[in-house]
């Protein structure tokens, strides 16, 4: 689940007929499986009975899937959030004690990996977050890195305004949704 | 679900504009045919769509009902017309005729109808064959007709181009309305689904059914594209979707994470937005996913990019002043000129059909609003009324119109306007769900 580093030799264009994908794998057994899942997860490989179904033709799960499949991680892992101000992704004075923090508890867990979602609150536009939230998991990866955790553990992914941690529209809502998040796999 | 859902419902020779009738004028209008038409934004013209004259029988009740009620739908929509309610018309269709001379014009004055809408119908084994007019009631004479012919499924989309022409006899400009408007939307649940529809709501098709994100829906000219973003790879990628083969092809790129995309009028050239280390930039490469090059290098945010209607230059969203704004580029090379300095934070910008303005949104008091923007110069013009957040704006193939998602009623959904006056704003989508990422086909071929 790196595509960044799941290096490619040039612009890949993977062409199938769409069908149904039969399992949806959840996150965290992306995250367990690392790069070599991205192929495991059955996007338009053209398996499945179904073929063009009712849902189109971008591709399609079955409903079980739409009640496991997950995107990001909004659990309570080992690793705390950060949070940022708006329209910011500078890590904060206080957060620093809060990624040393991370940063522990990840040298002592050296096995782990952990991915940092990117997360922005709900005003700009769709794909303007979805940079902005890059920007903020990088800027946590950098500081960790600086605190000595190989680059090679720590992915990113900006899921900008999509997946709000609170639902509602106010500031208190707005800052705890704008943060990078934390996700550990072993 | 039968395959003529699965692409649009009309394939390419499913219908066959005959001919535009020739008329013997009536006899005040040598001069070129044109409508005194009052509004929009006054009080609108009357117009009255009766019902079609059944030549073969009873079985065409039902087509008739689907082209006026489609028919109705979109002149209504035009922001011209206010359409009389039929319960008010006096004229039985059926026993009287539609030709110039067979019905009686005091019928249709008597319930103050500026314009009428007759027509015929008959069906046979073959497919249907549609013939409809429209009459300037004041003066007695028949301004346009057309004759259609086509399978029984068409007849909505005979109303769609009958409504542009009934716009372009009154205007002097078509009507948008043989069109398709793509969008984002939750009806289905949580997650963010691709939908494509008509203008007028029919023909509601999901074109993708994932557990994740889809966003960013964009068409070639030919409608036989969509390209979008979606994490249904649990990572964002752009899909290119080919409507016509009933298949996709996912572009990925070797410099990093694709964010949003944009496909090109002719179809044949995507603009990427690669994310890489927290820093985004737009690249330009074929539809085949061949890289051509790189366009933008700054170390900050490049997104949002959008082709003009001649696919020579481009307009994308930058942060490099310091704050989002809007710039554009020409393909050919050469420096990205900024085009918005009112605001703090301007994106989304689309070209107008003849590409001389773009809309894009603009943020103040926490929310947005539509504007636009002349580009050889001028102060920009604020479109939407700062009634709730205003996003994402489409323009109209015809250049009448944007579609945008508004959160004025609560949920969002997609209203259209017309530029023009700022005032007549309709929904153009309903459903339990956010509606969002609003783009407004072209129009669709012969």
């Amino acid at each position: 689940m790196i595509p960044v580093q799941c290096g490619r030799g040039g612009w890949v264009i993977s062409s199938s007929k769409i069908a149904r994908v039969v399992a949806v794998v959840s996150l965290g057994a992306m995250l367990a499986m690392g790069c070599s899942s991205k192929k495991t997860t059955g996007v338009n490989d053209g398996t499945g009975a179904n073929g063009i179904g009712s849902s189109g033709i971008g591709g399609s799960t079955d409903d079980k899937a739409v009640t496991t499949g997950s995107l990001g991680s909004n659990e309570h892992g080992p690793l705390s959030d950060i949070h940022f101000a708006y329209n910011e992704y500078t890590i904060e004075a206080q957060d620093g004690s809060v990624l040393r923090s991370n940063a522990t508890w990840l040298q002592t867990n050296a096995q782990s990996r952990v991915q940092v979602e990117g997360h922005c609150d709900e005003r700009g536009s769709e794909e303007y977050n979805i940079a902005l939230g890059a920007k903020r998991a990088q800027a946590a990866k950098d500081y960790l890195v600086t605190l000595g955790i190989p680059g090679s553990r720590i992915s990113t992914i900006s899921y900008g305004k999509e997946l709000p941690a609170c639902q509602d529209h106010d500031e208190s809502c707005w800052a705890q949704n704008r943060r990078d998040h934390f996700a550990v796999s072993k | 679900m039968k395959r003529s859902t699965l692409s649009f419902p009309i394939t390419p020779h499913a219908i066959t504009l005959v001919i535009a009738l020739a008329f013997i004028a009536a006899p005040a209008a040598a001069a070129p045919i044109t409508m005194e038409i009052r509004g929009p934004g006054s009080q609108l013209s009357t117009m009255a769509v009766s019902g079609l004259k059944s030549l073969s029988g009873d079985d065409d009740h039902h087509i008739s009902s689907v082209f006026i009620n489609t028919l109705r739908k979109d002149l209504e929509l035009s922001g011209y017309f206010r359409i009389i309610d039929p319960h008010a018309y006096v004229e039985d269709p059926q026993s009287s005729g539609f030709e110039l001379g067979q019905f009686n014009f005091a019928d249709w004055r008597s319930i103050n109808a500026d314009f009428l809408v007759k027509g015929s119908i008959a069906a046979d084994g073959a497919g249907i064959k549609l013939t409809a007019y429209l009459y300037d009631v004041a003066q007695q004479r028949r301004m346009m007709g057309k004759n259609y012919s086509g399978n029984p499924n068409d007849a909505a989309r005979m109303a769609r181009r009958f409504a542009d022409a009934i716009l372009e006899a009154a205007t002097g400009q078509k009507g948008p309305f043989d069109s398709k408007l793509g969008f984002v939307s939750t009806r289905g649940g949580r997650f963010k689904e691709i939908y494509t529809q008509s203008i007028d709501g029919q023909d509601l098709y999901k074109l993708t059914d994932n557990p994740t994100i889809n966003l960013f829906p964009s068409f070639d000219r030919s409608t036989r594209y969509v390209l979008y973003l979606s994490y249904k790879s649990m990572a964002p990628a752009l899909y290119l979707a080919d409507l016509k083969e009933r298949r996709e092809a996912r572009l990925d790129s070797p410099h990093g994470r694709v964010i949003g995309g944009t496909i090109s009028p002719d179809a044949e050239r995507v603009v990427a937005s690669i994310e890489r280390g927290g820093i985004t930039n737009l690249y330009l490469i074929t539809r085949e996913g061949a890289e051509i090059r790189q366009l933008t290098d700054t170390n900050g945010i490049n997104v949002s990019p959008a082709f003009s209607p001649d696919g020579q230059s481009l307009a994308f969203t930058s942060d490099r002043s310091g704050t989002p704004q809007i710039y554009v580029m020409s393909l050919a090379g050469g420096a990205a000129r900024r085009i918005t300095f009112k605001g703090d934070y301007n994106t989304t910008p689309d070209f107008s059909p003849k590409g001389d303005k773009l809309a894009y949104q603009s943020r103040a008091s926490g929310r947005f609003d539509i504007w636009t923007i002349a580009l050889g110069g001028g102060e920009p013009v604020q479109i939407t009324d700062g009634n709730g957040s205003n996003e994402y704006p489409s323009w109209s193939p015809d250049g009448r119109y944007i579609a945008f998602s508004s959160t004025r009623d609560r949920r969002s959904r997609i209203y259209i306007i017309m530029v023009g006056n700022r005032k007549i704003i309709s929904a153009l989508t309903e459903g339990n769900g956010n509606d969002s990422c609003p783009v407004w086909s072209w129009w669709l071929g012969d």
